[in-house]
């Protein structure tokens, strides 16, 4: 081997496409113990709050049962995005790994769509016990249609970007896990994602219009139920401009340089 | 040396200079020019701006001013490119905890553009020239410190770029393994790679780099071969008079220099006519009971390389 000419510059779809792969298998492999336990949990807690509900207040009328199952789901694509990855994300930035990372000669794009494919992963398995534990513990008709694919990759995609940008852009990786906990409490507590915004008061309600976790719960609802979704399109495009905006801000964070 | 044939592409950085905070200079206006083959140490206290030096090289800060260039190509406009063209092994340890010793190796050549049948062939020698076989299949969780920086160094070379740059790579190493590692940086530059090298480790420096610079506070206080920097020292010999604690220190006579203090050591140089009175005095240092013992010795890089770098902290 001889370095003594200088390489051509690596660049284009192929590039693009080595990169990805050995960047997923990257991320695979450095969180091959967290992985598995992460998806049990995620399997344990959506079925959970399907089948616990039931127990708790007893006869569910099904459109209560619909809105809690989807929520359930979109419970688990945003906690795994914007709660677990930038908790993950700040981990690596205080121990150094992220520099690492950022040092290795792949583009940025292909590591966070490395990242995204393990958050979709990690989701997936909770998705289908969520859907097996409602249909087989209530006597309610799910009725999932194709717009359940696209609305799912938006969703992941969506909530990484989000959770990446602000892992990244926040200057002390600290404070991105207390914004982390915070959002936990938001999402979990405060969001009309397994419930109507009706129950919320208005002012919260209003404010729910225009950040994503309402419109997440609308569209994954859309896809998997029958008329239960209203103004779709409006989610779809309150989500295009969250997910945008965040992928501007994830840019331009990890391009930066101090 | 007879003709010299142009390289075919050098490695420049030209007036660098980083400020963190816009007050204090990190770097200080460097300059450097290295070839390929050319094994290039780094030297300097803590804190001199080494490791924020070849940060901006790969890109990880910009550069407040100043130039990087690699074969023409501008590093600091294009810091995608400047990834490419250097392979890094950060100060910091390499985050492997979940990787097995030889699939961090293998997949950090695959990352670096490497063919799957080269890199894995070059993992192979790589383990068994580290001397790393009874780890191969261990997690880098369960790896003792010395053990997980040879193999990220074996992740950095694995699939050399044009520029190696090795932040202290022989830290936690045990000698024997040292060893081996030096060789191993040699024999990049056999292969026309050009080498930075960061380390404290001055003596072995000595025998294995090309040229260095000693930097500090920022700036660059010395460089070139080894024996040019030692050229100035050519016939001093070095005494080394280990004081009694507690003892007021001696007078020095005028012929005798005085280089440092480390501890209870005081060491001095002596121009090779004044040995004999210089041996005198430390004998007699030991009869008035002020010193324990004296040690008389060739002068080695290490001398420069306190004298350039604690001046201010030596009153002669
Ligand atoms: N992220 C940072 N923010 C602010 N100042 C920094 C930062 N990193 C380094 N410095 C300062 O810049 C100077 C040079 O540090 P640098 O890490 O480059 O030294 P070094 O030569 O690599 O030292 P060592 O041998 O200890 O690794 C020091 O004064 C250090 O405090
Ligand atoms: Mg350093």
């Amino acid at each position: 081997m001889t370095a003594a000419t200088i390489p051509a510059r690596r660049s284009g779809v192929d590039h693009w496409l080595d990169a990805f792969g050995n960047l997923t298998r990257w991320q695979v492999t450095r969180l091959r113990r967290l992985l598995p336990i992460t998806m049990v949990v995620q399997v344990l807690s959506t079925t959970g709050i399907v089948i616990g509900m039931g127990l708790l207040y007893g006869d569910l009328p099904p459109e209560r049962v619909l809105y809690l199952t989807t929520g359930a789901v979109t419970i688990s694509l945003i906690t795994v995005g914007i709660v677990m990855g930038p908790q993950i994300l700040s981990q690596e930035r205080i121990s150094g790994s992220a520099e690492y990372m950022a040092a290795l000669p792949v583009p940025r794009s292909a590591a966070t769509m490395g990242w995204m494919v393990l958050n979709l992963v990690t989701v997936l398995p909770g998705i289908v016990s969520a859907l097996l534990a409602a249909t087989l513990r209530y006597d309610v008709e799910l009725a999932v249609s194709w717009p359940i694919v696209p609305a799912v990759v938006l969703v992941v995609f969506g909530a990484t970007m989000v959770g990446v940008a602000y892992a990244y852009a926040i200057p002390n990786p600290r404070t991105v896990n207390a914004v982390a906990q915070l959002l936990i409490f938001v999402v979990f507590g405060f969001s009309p994602i397994a419930y109507p915004a009706e129950q919320l008061p208005d002012w919260l309600a209003s404010a729910h219009r225009w950040l994503p976790f309402e419109s997440m719960a609308v569209v994954i609802r859309d896809g998997l139920t029958d008329g239960l979704a209203t103004e779709v399109g409006r989610a779809y495009a309150v989500l295009a401009i969250w997910t945008a905006a965040a992928v501007a801000l994830a840019s331009w964070s990890l391009g930066r340089r101090p | 040396m007879v003709s010299r044939i142009a390289p075919p592409w050098v490695f420049e950085i030209d007036d660098l200079r980083k400020s963190y905070d816009g007050e204090k200079w990190a770097n200080d206006g460097i300059t450097l020019r290295i070839e390929p083959g050319e094994v290039f140490g780094l030297l300097g206290p803590n804190g001199a701006g080494k490791t924020t030096l070849v940060k901006q090289v790969v890109g990880l800060l910009a550069p407040t001013s100043g130039t990087i260039e690699l074969g023409g190509y501008d590093l600091v406009a294009d810091p995608d490119h400047a990834r490419q063209l250097c392979s890094y092994l950060p100060q910091a340890p390499v985050p492997i905890e979940s990787f097995k010793v030889h699939e961090a190796i293998e997949l950090a050549g695959r990352i670096r553009g490497g063919e799957k049948s080269t890199v894995r062939a070059r993992t192979e020698e790589l383990i068994d020239d580290l001397e790393l076989e009874e780890w191969r299949d261990t997690l880098g969780a369960k790896l003792s410190g010395g053990v997980r920086r040879l193999v990220g160094f074996a992740m950095t070379i694995v699939h050399p770029a044009p520029l190696v740059i090795l932040d202290e790579p022989t830290n936690d190493v045990d000698p024997r393994r040292r060893r081996l590692l030096w060789e191993r940086i040699r024999r990049l530059g056999d292969e026309e790679v050009a080498v930075i090298l960061v380390t404290h480790n001055v003596l072995e420096a000595e025998k294995s780099v090309d040229r260095l610079a000693i930097i500090d506070d920022g700036r660059t206080v010395a460089e070139g071969t080894p024996s040019s920097l030692k050229a100035a020292d050519r016939d001093l010999l070095r005494l080394q008079v280990m004081l009694t604690p507690g003892v007021d220190d001696p007078a020095l006579p005028a012929w005798l220099r005085a280089e440092a203090r480390v501890g209870n050591t005081l060491v001095t140089t002596v121009s090779e006519p004044d040995v004999p009175a210089g041996l005198d005095w430390a004998q007699g240092l030991m009869t008035e009971g002020v010193a324990e013992e004296y040690a008389l010795g060739a002068t080695s890089l290490e001398d420069v390389y306190v004298r350039l770098t604690t001046v201010e902290a030596v009153a002669s």
